[in-house]
């Protein structure tokens, strides 16, 4: 078996297109549903909206899809409306119903004969992004590395991976030096050093593994960036007053309406927030294709992206960013192993007599099963996300 | 031991147990023939029966030939006594199938797209991609539009009843639990699953083979709820967070059907190929009435159930008002179970009747999901009855909608009032049944048969 | 009670003396309504669970609404609060018709209530939960949000009015604890105080004293009479007739979501008609047809 290989393909997808994509998605979903409680799961509806919009302005206008943007925050505004206005009165099922029916809505028209002079039937539409593609600095023929000291970085780029690596060491430091030190503050300082250090050298070996082309290199310094941005902007949000209204919907939404709060409109702006997020999403992941499928905008995406989301743990900025990376960190290395495992075996693995696995597409199969188990046992164990909050925790058993 | 271990150690069983039967199953489904990768090119000509409908029937003799993306061939094939060619394909890449349309019987000419398609590498999800080819010209006009009409209605009858068969279920747990379950969509593949293994792989009479699968459905409700959901409740998790497990248990078995099934589209060895039979406007296949017929007799008995014994009283009870009911001395739990038991087994007869209607897939369940919500929407959620007449008229809508009323003058209108006209094209068939879901929930929330819930 | 009236505060006795000539029975006027009902009915299915001729409640006083379980008071209250629509009627609130106004209004107008099942808001901690009770907040529009410069100061001020609040309640040393640490009885204070927050002018308590132990409920009374102080009308549902005896103005009764009686405390206690309403309601039906 080889292990270089396996290690390789986690530790690119660790930090790849799939999961700046996911990470955009997952903030906009942990708005609605971790911090709203507002069960969306027409996620995949909103990026549609993204998608589409910036490959229909360049492929059908003519004029370049930067313009997309806008047209594609108006689509989610509205979208996020026609599934709200009618839901938000009512029991979370529904709104969990009507956003996978509308999401669903999308898809069906998005890919349909019908409409394909509009929206490219299952083929979607192609190389539109040229004026992205294009652009410098990144070379799309060369190979590129997150490590700060391989060739293919210069001085300006290994400095601000260093940094950001030393902010993600900090962060994640912090994070996981409160999950060692169990809430006590004793020697924390000490803890949080070991931990952040830790973290960097992990990152530091990390990212020497990984290497990407240069348009996935161009979109991943793009996505990752803006993720950053809007996750520190739903930071500044959620400690806010508006902030403080959103999560007491999501405890009782009742008690808040008593309070003299629309909960109504608060709803609606969180559905809509979370919707023009994950739009991002939509247009990072078409725009690093070039390319437009409507088959990428599923319901099964909504559910991995929520996957995601509860892996790195409900209603924490922090969770939305880490949660995508080892969920796409997970996939890649079941999968990576399971090939390396069937080539080594000689095409077959079969367990006790029972042929597991015959032919390479069954390894997608159980890729999928171990994401649904996943959401099973995160949603029933550790709802907070791998490194949740024990005192928060202990507060769902009640 | 502390109820959270308990529930470890159960949903450990249940994955062991699924995973057991993945294997079992695996072992009776899969002959141990490995697919290559290839692609599947199905040429078809569209004739009209009698009743109006379109019938397939396969054009043999036709050459194809499949590119790669530098235009070089890769290989050709002509298409058997069944319509189809396989031509098999060295690796998971962008091919381009061209149909040579000089090779086609005289007379015949491609109706739908163009003699070129394209298969992306990314559609390789299976190891066969399917391109289908349709010839020969469809000809709607020479049926009256009352008799397509009464040949849709009762398809959508048909249709609508084991909708609502494999709603009842879902409508059901929730008006018992309070859960919406997103995985109810595949207690009805299971059902098909089945049955189609007995019936197509063991060759067992369907007689036999057909019960054995509800009675199996049945089962497979009731673990779901022993394993899962009851310690679920037990332990006091919230409904949403109950919601998204289900739609982690719609994953996982979802692609354990995809496993066992693969990805295409299988039929039951017994009663296939029916000749319809004329009967007044419409034309039936004795099998298809004969499903309908069941059905109805299902549907009515579930109703009278609930209406008349002990124990639908106490389900309905149990609905109207979980607490009120066990403070009565009604043991919810147990209700819970029937309820599972019975949506299982209603699923899986709705899944076999399904899959004897439409072949046998391993997403044959999860596609109908949204409509059965639509349905229950509709009758309101929780609400039995509700969910029987909503999910008809549903099933109902969806056949019928597909023929358009000719009202309007034959001008080209833009793609959503065409629809009015000529009736909405059948890859779109679902979404006016989801906008009217939506309209509904504007109008009356609560469903045609709900009730609003209190307050404070 | 005559000691009791020597302990009364100014405004108790004020409120008192405007209730003393009001005649003790169901609909009555008062002299200076804050908030009025007419014919407000409301059915489920079958049972009519609030059926409403005409009550006032008088401003500045602590009126108790008292009936046994399953009288609607709960009912009324969600119907006063726009929580739920009645099937006919009309009300006002300070001389505001409020029909049709949404839930969320109520409480801007100066109306705010509380539950009878708690709510508090368990995963957020509880100063978290006082300060989100405070009205016209400028950071809960989300564009303020993301100005801290906008509601900073404002946000100072309602920690300092919320930390007030809770040193009263005595929950000051639960600050900063989840909400879903405290005690049954805790949770009734915060939401008490909670409400409190919006500066209203009708404090609506659902059961403010269920579960709350009898040392806390003498000084909960306190608190009730403290509001009253202040300026605030207090309606009140309450099981414990010593407690209603001890506080309120005026007292309501319901039963069969009918009101069934009005008056004074005293006046109450030995009205025939109540004490059927609790014993039996067969009796209290042949009773109302007697008045
Ligand atoms: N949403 C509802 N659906 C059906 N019936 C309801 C609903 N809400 C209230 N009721 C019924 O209305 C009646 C009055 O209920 P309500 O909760 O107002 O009583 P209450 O006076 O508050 O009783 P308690 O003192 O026990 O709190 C009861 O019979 C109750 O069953
Ligand atoms: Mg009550």
């Amino acid at each position: 078996m080889n292990w270089s290989n396996i290690f390789s393909a986690t530790l690119s997808a660790f930090f790849g297109v799939n999961a700046m994509y996911f990470a955009l998605s997952a903030i906009g979903l942990n708005v609605q549903f971790g911090y709203a409680g507002l069960l969306n799961f027409g996620q995949a509806g909103f990026m549609a909206c993204g998608a589409y919009a910036v490959g229909m302005t360049a492929h059908y206008y003519g004029i370049s899809f930067w313009w997309g943007i806008p047209i594609a925050v108006v689509y989610a505004v509205i979208f996020g409306l026609i599934m709200g206005v009618p839901t938000l009165r009512l029991r979370a099922d529904y709104l969990a119903i009507v956003t996978i029916a509308l999401a669903e809505c999308v898809r069906l028209i998005v890919r349909s004969v019908t409409f394909k002079k509009y929206f490219g039937g299952s083929d979607g539409i192609n190389q539109f992004a040229n004026s992205f593609v294009n652009r410098t600095p990144f070379n799309p023929s060369s190979k590129y590395s997150l490590y700060p000291f391989s060739d293919s970085v210069n001085a300006i780029g290994a400095v601000l991976l260093l940094v950001s690596f030393a902010v993600c060491s900090v962060l994640l430091g912090h994070m996981l030096a409160q999950k060692w030190a169990k809430e006590e503050r004793q020697g924390f300082q000490s803890k949080w050093i070991i931990c952040g250090v830790a973290v960097m050298v992990f990152l530091l070996v990390a990212s020497k593994q990984t290497e990407y082309d240069g348009l996935s290199f161009k979109s991943l310094v793009v996505g990752w960036i803006l993720a950053a941005i809007i996750a520190g902007f739903i930071y500044m949000l959620m400690r806010s007053p508006w902030g403080r209204v959103i999560k007491g919907i999501r405890e009782d939404e009742d008690a808040v309406r008593s309070l003299g709060k629309n909960v109504y409109s608060y709803k609606l702006q969180a559905l809509i927030l979370g919707g023009v997020i994950a739009t991002f999403s939509g247009i990072m992941f078409s725009v690093s294709r070039g390319s437009v499928q409507p088959d990428n905008y599923s319901r099964d995406v909504t559910f991995y992206v929520l996957t995601a989301l509860v892996l790195g743990g409900l209603a924490k900025v922090s969770g939305s960013i880490v949660g995508p990376m080892l969920f796409w960190g997970i996939l890649s290395f079941v999968d990576a192993f399971l090939n390396e495992l069937t080539k080594s075996w000689g095409g077959h693995v079969d367990i006790f007599g029972i042929p597991l696995i015959t032919e390479s597409s069954h390894i997608g199969v159980y890729v999928q099963v171990v994401i649904g188990l996943m959401l099973v046992f995160l949603m029933v164990f550790r709802p907070q996300g791998l490194f949740g909050n024990k005192k928060e925790m202990a507060l769902d058993g009640r | 031991m502390n109820p959270g271990d308990q529930l470890k150690k159960r949903l450990q069983h249940f994955v062991a147990l699924l995973l057991v039967g993945l294997a079992v199953f695996g072992m009776f489904a899969e002959p141990a023939h490995a697919d290559d990768l290839a692609v599947k090119v199905r040429v078809q000509n569209q004739v009209q029966d009698a009743g109006g409908k379109t019938k397939k029937e396969p054009v043999a003799g036709v050459k194809v030939v499949v590119a790669d993306a530098s235009g070089a061939s890769v290989g050709e094939g002509v298409t058997d006594a069944k319509g189809v060619a396989l031509i098999t394909l060295p690796a998971k890449a962008d091919y381009t199938v061209t149909l040579d349309e000089s090779t086609l019987p005289d007379g015949f000419a491609l109706q739908e797209g163009d003699a070129e398609r394209q298969v992306q590498g990314a559609a390789f999800v299976t190891s066969t991609v399917t391109v289908n080819y349709f010839t020969g010209a469809a000809n709607r006009a020479t049926v009256g539009w009352w008799s397509q009409f009464a040949q849709r209605l009762a398809d959508g009858a048909r249709f609508g009843l084991i909708l609502a068969m494999c709603a009842v279920g879902l409508s059901l747990i929730f008006g018992t639990t309070g859960l919406t379950n997103f995985a109810h969509g595949e207690l009805v593949t299971f059902g098909a699953m089945i049955a189609y293994i007995l019936n197509t792989d063991r060759a067992i009479t369907p007689w036999l083979a057909f019960p054995v699968a509800i009675i199996a459905g049945g089962a497979f409700g009731l673990a779901q709820n022993e394993f899962i959901y009851s310690p679920l409740r037990k332990r006091k998790i919230g409904l949403v967070s109950q919601m998204v497990v289900t739609v982690g248990v719609a994953i996982v078995l979802k692609n354990v059907f995809l496993r066992i099934l693969g990805g295409r589209t299988k039929t039951f060895a017994a009663f296939n190929n029916q000749d319809c039979k004329r009967v007044g406007p419409i034309c039936v296949t004795p099998r298809d009435a004969t499903t309908a017929f069941i059905s109805l007799i299902i549907l009515v008995c579930v109703a009278l159930a609930l209406q008349k014994t002990r124990l639908g009283k106490a389900t309905r009870a149990v609905s109207d008002n979980p607490d009120l009911a066990s403070s009565t001395g009604i043991d919810s739990q147990k209700i819970i179970r029937l309820v599972w038991i019975l949506g299982g087994m209603l699923a899986a007869t709705g899944g076999i009747f399904r899959g004897l209607d439409e072949g046998v897939g391993p997403f044959i369940g999860s596609d109908l999901l949204f409509l059965m919500f639509a349905g229950i929407t509709l009758g309101g959620l929780g609400s039995a009855y509700g969910a029987l007449v909503g999910s008809f008229v549903i099933g109902l809508f969806v056949e019928v909608s597909t023929l358009g009323i000719p009202i309007m003058p034959g001008k080209n209108w833009p793609a959503p009032l065409d629809w009015l006209h000529n009736g909405v094209p059948s890859e779109l068939k679902n979404v006016p049944a989801y906008v009217a879901m939506i309209i509904v929930l504007l109008v009356r929330p609560q469903g045609i048969l709900g009730r609003r819930e209190r307050v404070g | 009670m005559a000691a009791d009236e020597q302990t009364l505060s100014e405004t108790a006795r004020i409120a008192r003396a405007a209730l003393a000539n009001v005649a003790p029975e169901p609909g009555v006027a008062k002299p200076d309504p804050i908030m009025t009902a007419e014919g407000v009915r409301r059915s489920f299915g079958g049972i009519t669970a609030v059926d409403v001729e005409r009550v006032e409640i008088q401003r500045g006083s602590i009126t108790a609404l008292i009936g046994p379980n399953g009288a609607g008071k709960t009912t009324f209250f969600n119907l006063m609060t726009a929580f739920d629509t009645p099937d006919t009627g009309k009300w006002w609130f300070d001389g505001k018709d409020l029909e049709g106004v949404q839930a969320h209004k109520t409480a801007d107008m100066g109306m705010v209530r509380t539950f009878q099942l708690t709510k508090s808001l368990t995963k957020m901690s509880v100063i978290e939960n006082m300060k989100l009770g405070a009205t016209g907040q400028k950071g809960e529009k989300w564009w303020n949000g993301l100005l801290p410069f906008t509601w900073m100061a404002q946000e100072r001020e309602i920690e300092a009015r919320a930390d007030a609040l809770l040193a009263r309640f005595k929950l000051d040393h639960m600050r900063n604890e989840y909400a879903g640490t405290l005690s049954g009885g805790q949770r009734k204070l915060l939401e008490m105080s909670r409400a409190l927050m919006t500066n209203p002018k009708l404090v609506m308590l659902d059961e403010p004293m269920a579960g709350v132990n009898p040392a806390l409920k003498q000084s909960l009374n306190q608190h009730i009479k403290g509001l009253r102080d202040e300026g605030m009308t207090v309606l009140f549902v309450e099981h414990d007739m010593d407690m209603v005896h001890d506080i309120s103005d005026w007292v309501i009764v319901m039963a069969e979501g009918m009101i069934i009686a009005e008056g004074t405390p005293d006046q109450i206690s030995s009205n025939p008609a109540v004490i059927d309403a609790y014993l039996g309601a067969h009796q209290g039906k042949s009773l109302l047809e007697d008045m």
